[in-house]
């Protein structure tokens, strides 16, 4: 469901009456963002309503329901937090306000969505663009793919501003840096936070009534989600826009969003204030996401609590409650009907339950893990890797060539049966790291010295990818038998077994990858690497594609299988949350160095170093206010000369910028900073003569 | 959507035994019906071809009335310039012209396909040997070369093939290079090299099969072209000699009765375009069917 005019978000000139010239002098002025105080009552009459709005799509001469009667309101000034998993309704409902539900085939859509009192849903083609032009601004998931690649940034935004001055004004107040000279860019040259700024600038321009973003934050790292979430909230503050911030992750809406609405099966199952909804959730389903949330206090001992089951296909809706087979409150009353909206008791909010009351908050903890294998010095090594090296030569035109250095100088022991995980931004090298140990890259300088078992298995980011879409499963996952010279029954049998392991039916043996869902194909990619055990697993962020309430599932497989087998694993992840409960350490990675290594606990709870310090305040956390780090990552092509870390540094010293910092060791982590051993054991920045 | 889960709830446990998967689906339109008759009239157009013998009233050679004799009931066609009759011969022809330009094809495809495979799978030097060799195949004129091959080894219709098939392969080459190498940077590949796999099985079974769709559609929309081309070489001699019935040959013995007995180069003339337009319709079919629109 691609929106038709993506790459302008069906914006057009806001050039109404006034001539172009005028424009020219007078806009800048007129477009002050006016900043009004914050204690001001929110008007009563709402920006945007859905009322009864049903969307169904038909799909092979099969109805699929996109949304099933929601109602839901917008308020002037305020953020709403539209949370759901993939098949929910969300994107729909999105492109329902926008007025940008998909023409061929269109849908077939009852109810209303009222924006600024106009229904996007019965309205002309010409009424909606016109409403789109003046009062609603959108932003998607990719800038990249939203922007115009042949347009200059500055024109682009122009476009919707009206006026270049406009643009920059636009630009600068949604923090890009050094606007006067970026609008000359184009996309491409842009950072992937600098270019949902400027879509975010887009979206802002005149001032619209209602900007609709859409995993606005999905695409991009910790940090710069941090970002752009404050600066999300500050424009809500400072503005008269209210935003719609669709996502799947409860806890981004956590942060910024003044209301959540939980969106499950087309249908909403809460809708309360956020701070109301994520502290004392009414719906079993908003508890269950909540529980299975990886956050920093979640337990470690254990698997971690999960909602059973998959999302459901929405070609085959449950005739009673969406949610019914996933509940543990799920009893035939359930079945009877679809429930409505009632008052939600526990806070001011509704939700969409019968059993309202006797729904549990707390999760009844599963059994813990067995006690973790032995690690530490005592333990034979897996993985040695010395001093390792690795540039990645890019080639211009006219033979010129730059080096990227992706790692430069990592040591780095795992131990059999001990899980390590890799934690740091798009471009630190985790995954380069990863591959080198898997022996896909070579590395241009140091060792990898591998233990005597299997050689390392990967799990990949995205699984289905990883799965030859033309084989059946059995035959990839079969594949690694070639070499033991089994039978075909044999095999068979073995197949049988490792699927079994990872929880599927021998039946799936015989399925191909695209008919199997997403946690399946992340299963089948696990049965393949572990059905000759290896010594080593790899796992390059084997959750990040999937569907929140099935990575804490995914992640207690991972867990138990690696008890099981007695395998060490590496997993990368660029999520704290997730690093520190899957792994006994956690090293931090930042432009191709370790910054710092430790026992996972550790790490979380007294690390030293300021980018681990920064990666932790960026994890997205109920009602916990946020000072999220600045800038992006440099270049690997260029990286700063000392401390690579040094120009984001809040607490760095004249010194960093020139001195090369080794990883010492210091308790039980190693740090590379030279302010640790100074003001250690965790330096608070109160200081410090910054070098820029 | 039941899944076999461990953890489901004791609720949902009837589920357990049942294993839905999603099903694809594939794209239908109501295009998609012209598609079938073409793909259709293409099997009936090689049916024929196979039937020729049984379905052609005489034998192609075969004096078998006046000469000049207008399409009638009793020759549909016509007759040619000996009395001839040129149904049948069109038949033939149309058989001859159909299964050469199906062997050219294969030729074309196995050859190039192989070539394309191996270069597309090594990489390295082994690629661009095998793509250098490939571009001076290129840079052959084929007709010239149809002629010098008949020139040297006598005219005779698999001469004229082998002159064709040595120009034809190097397309199919490039392709298969070309989806092998797209196919060999995706994840899948990847996970089938850390799996163990062979540089022979990765190439036969986990890329090879990516790059049928493109290649299929490719050659069925090459077949009109390899039509119309061997109709040119054989209408400028370079096909078999005299009396064996090929269209290309027919249209140019017939050129001289055109303006009063017209029907002797018209016929198989047009017998060309049919065959060439059918062999156009049916590899856009085949393109669309396979999704590659």
């Amino acid at each position: 469901m691609a929106p038709i005019e993506n790459h302008r978000a069906g914006k057009t000139p806001r050039t109404t009456a006034a001539s172009p010239v005028e424009d020219n002098t007078t806009k800048g002025a007129e477009r002050e963002l006016p900043v009004t105080g914050l204690g001001e009552e929110t008007t009563p009459e709402p920006v945007a309503e859905l009322d009864g709005l049903f969307v169904t799509f038909r799909r092979g001469g099969q109805a699929v329901p996109a949304l099933r009667g929601v109602d839901l309101q917008i308020a002037r000034r305020e953020i709403l937090g539209l949370v759901g998993e993939s098949g929910s309704g969300k994107s729909v409902l999105g492109l329902a306000l926008l007025g940008l539900l998909p023409v061929d085939p269109s849908p077939a859509v009852t109810g209303r969505a009222l924006v600024c009192g106009l229904d996007m849903v019965r309205a002309t083609a010409d009424e909606r663009r016109r409403l789109r032009a003046q009062h609603l601004g959108a932003v998607f998931q990719d800038p990249m793919t939203s922007l115009n690649p042949t347009m200059r940034v500055g024109r682009q935004v122009a476009e919707a501003a009206g006026t270049e001055s406009e643009a920059i004004r636009l630009l600068d107040a949604v923090g890009v840096p050094d606007a006067r000279r970026r609008v000359d860019a184009y996309p491409h040259e842009l950072s992937g936070g600098l270019r949902q700024r400027v879509m975010i600038a887009m979206a802002v321009a005149g001032e619209p009534s209602l900007v609709v973003a859409d995993e606005p934050t999905t695409a991009l790292d910790v940090t710069v989600q941090a970002q752009i979430l404050e600066l999300l909230r500050h424009l809500c503050d400072t503005t008269s826009c209210s935003f719609l911030l669709i996502t799947h992750d409860l806890g981004v809406a956590a942060q910024v969003a003044d209301r959540v609405a939980v969106l499950y099966g087309g249908r909403l199952a809460e809708v309360g204030r956020a701070t109301d909804v994520l502290e004392s959730p009414a719906h079993p389903y908003s508890v269950g996401l909540l529980k299975s949330r990886l956050t920093l206090s979640a337990r470690r001992v254990g698997p971690l609590p999960t909602l059973p089951g998959e999302p459901p296909d929405p070609r085959a809706l449950p005739e009673g409650c969406p949610f019914g087979p996933r509940c543990d409150h799920h009893d035939d009353a359930c079945d009877m009907a679809l429930p409505p909206l009632i008052a939600a008791g526990r806070h001011p909010g509704v939700a969409a339950c019968i059993h309202l009351g006797s729904v549990a908050t707390t999760a009844e903890l599963p059994e813990s893990w067995a006690p973790a294998v032995k690690s530490g010095d005592a333990a034979p090594m897996a993985v040695r890797l010395l001093g390792i090296e690795k540039d990645f030569v890019i080639r211009h035109a006219w033979r010129t060539k730059d080096r990227l250095h992706a790692l430069r100088g990592i040591d780095l022991t795992v131990a059999q049966g001990e899980s390590l995980a890799l934690v740091g931004e798009s471009g630190c090298g985790k995954s380069t790291l990863l591959r080198v140990v898997a022996g896909l890259l070579e590395p241009t300088g140091g060792t990898v010295e591998l233990g005597h078992g299997a050689r390392p298995q990967m799990v990949f980011q995205d699984a289905g990818a990883s799965l030859t879409p033309w084989l059946k499963v059995g035959e990839l996952v079969g594949d690694r038998l070639r070499a033991e010279g089994l039978g075909r029954a044999d095999r068979a049998a073995k197949v049988r077994e490792a699927l079994a392991l990872v929880g599927l039916p021998a039946e799936v043996a015989d399925a191909k990858a695209a008919q199997l869902s997403g946690g399946q194909r992340q299963r089948v990619a696990l049965a393949r690497a572990t059905i000759v055990p290896p010594e080593v697993l790899l796992c390059d962020e084997p959750t990040s594609a999937l569907d929140v309430s099935l990575a804490a599932t995914v992640l207690n497989l991972l867990g138990r299988i690696r008890r099981q087998l007695g395998m060490a694993m590496i997993f990368v992840t660029h999520d704290l949350g997730a690093a520190r409960v899957v792994a006994d350490r956690i090293a931090v990675m930042y432009l191709g160095r370790i910054v710092e290594i430790g026992p996972a606990e550790q790490i979380v709870t007294s690390h030293t170093h300021p980018y681990t310090k920064a990666l932790l305040g960026a994890v997205p956390a109920v009602g916990v206010a946020r000072s999220p780090l600045r800038g992006e990552p440099a270049s690997p092509l260029h990286p700063p000369s000392g401390c690579p870390f040094h120009p984001r540094c809040p607490i760095a010293l004249e010194s960093c910028s020139s001195v090369d910092v080794p990883l010492v060791p210091l308790g039980a982590c190693s740090v590379a900073c030279v302010r640790a051993s100074a003001s250690a054991p965790r330096p608070k920045e109160v200081t410090v003569a910054s070098v820029t | 959507m039941a899944t076999a889960e461990p953890y489901l709830p004791p609720s949902v446990g009837t589920l357990r035994t049942r294993v839905v998967f999603k099903v694809r689906r594939r794209r239908r339109s109501s295009a998609a019906i012209g598609d079938r008759v073409a793909i259709g009239l293409l099997v009936a157009i090689t049916m024929m071809a196979f039937a020729t013998p049984l379905l052609a009233p005489y034998k192609p050679n075969l004096i078998a009335g006046d000469a000049f004799a207008r399409p009638s009931m009793h020759f549909l066609l016509g007759t040619d310039e000996v009395g001839r009759d040129i149904l049948s011969r069109v038949l033939f022809g149309l058989r001859t012209s159909w299964f050469a330009s199906l062997e050219v094809i294969a030729s074309g495809v196995t050859i190039g396909g192989g070539i394309g495979l191996v270069a597309g799978t090594a990489g390295g030097w082994i690629d661009d040997v095998l793509m250098r060799i490939t571009d001076i195949f290129l840079a052959l004129p084929g007709p010239i070369l149809a002629i010098a091959v008949v020139a040297a080894l006598g005219p005779s219709l698999q001469h004229t093939l082998i002159a064709v098939a040595i120009v034809w392969w190097p397309f199919y080459s490039r392709i298969v290079r070309g989806e092998v190498k797209a196919l060999a940077a995706r994840p899948h590949v990847e996970a089938a090299r850390l799996a163990g796999a062979g540089r022979v099985r990765l190439a036969l079974r986990h890329l090879l099969p990516g790059a049928i769709p493109a290649t299929v559609v490719t050659a069925s929309l090459d077949v009109g072209n390899l039509v119309l081309t061997l109709a040119i070489l054989s209408f400028l001699g370079l096909g078999a000699p005299s009396p064996a019935p090929e269209l290309g040959a027919m249209v140019a013995r017939g050129l001289n009765y055109l303006l009063q007995e017209w029907w002797v180069p018209i016929m198989p003339g047009l017998a060309v375009m049919f065959l060439a337009f059918v062999a156009n319709l049916a590899g856009d079919g085949i393109r669309d069917l396979l999704g590659m629109a």
